[in-house]
């Protein structure tokens, strides 16, 4: 009788667990089509500035390299493991120029002084799918826990019902 | 939100050109005091040995927290990928320009995708 019991109860949470994984599989696959939409923004607007800038002043070669001075990441996560929920959580950090931290700079002074207005719209899509991947990074350790907890109950479902 | 003190961990790029510039300009590139930089910029010439190698120094990295990367170039290092297991740092695959995302090649979606197996929702009698 409490074995059933058990198997009912197990066999509820995998039916909650597994319904919750589907919305948050469907919650993931959107936020990365808005991830791709902000992507695809920002892209059309470097291409637009390669048009107006020439196509070698906005690749790689601007992009700071080995041997150049230390630079520090303006947008930073902050993750942790969530005792009561079980999984990490991450919130994105965009940290701003003060006295204090010479060391940052605008990224868009790589590419030179007066740039074309198309470029801040890039930085600004691109500051956005960042926003993104911050909520995908939660979405997808959610999910992976999910996937952990519904391999161990399933096994535990197994088991009780060898027993049986 | 309030951030505690602690300085926070960074995000990595592996990506094309596109991907590289666009993630910078955002801000997230970082070169540190042993002049490592936290991104790679791949092309058609780079080989995939490369790549794997660029991963897996960001992985052992601790001050990375979420890996970046192009799911085609994340199709070409799939078995290094997926044998990475750890919840640190995060690998999200993203798409680029040239390859719109693929919801059916993205290593959480398809473990998620192999818990839903139509014989584990029989209860044998």
């Amino acid at each position: 009788m409490t074995k059933d019991v058990d198997i009912d109860k197990i066999c509820t949470t995998l039916d909650k667990l597994t319904l919750d994984t589907l919305t948050l599989m469907e919650e993931h696959v959107q936020l990365k089509l808005n991830l791709e939409n902000s992507m695809n923004d920002g892209i059309l607007n470097l291409a637009k500035t390669r048009y107006i800038m020439g196509h070698n002043n906005i690749s790689s070669l601007q992009l700071p390299a080995e041997d150049s001075s230390e630079i520090e990441a303006i947008a930073v996560i902050h993750s942790e493991e969530n005792e009561k929920l079980g999984y990490r959580m991450h919130d994105l950090e965009v940290i701003k120029k003060s006295e204090s931290n010479s060391k940052i700079q605008d990224p868009l002074k790589w590419f030179g002084v007066l740039v074309p207005q198309n470029l801040h719209i890039a930085q600004n899509r691109f500051k956005q799918a960042l926003i993104w991947i911050g909520e995908i990074a939660n979405i997808q350790s959610r999910l992976n826990y999910n996937c952990n907890k519904l391999e161990g109950l399933r096994q535990l479902k197994n088991d009780a019902m060898k027993t049986e | 939100m309030a951030f505690s003190a602690a300085k926070g961990k960074l995000l990595s790029v592996i990506g094309d050109e596109d991907t590289c510039v666009g993630f910078l300009l955002g801000g997230v590139g970082e070169i540190n005091k042993n002049r490592h930089p936290n991104f790679m910029v791949v092309d058609k010439n780079t080989a995939v040995s490369e790549i794997e190698d660029c991963f897996k120094r960001f992985i052992k990295r601790d001050d990375i927290d979420i890996i970046l990367i192009n799911q085609n170039i994340a199709e070409l290092i799939r078995h290094v990928i997926d044998g990475h297991t750890q919840p640190i740092p995060a690998v999200l695959e993203i798409p680029s320009k040239d390859h719109p995302y693929d919801a059916t090649k993205d290593s959480i979606l398809r473990r998620a995708k192999g818990m839903f197996n139509p014989d584990d929702f029989l209860r044998s009698t």
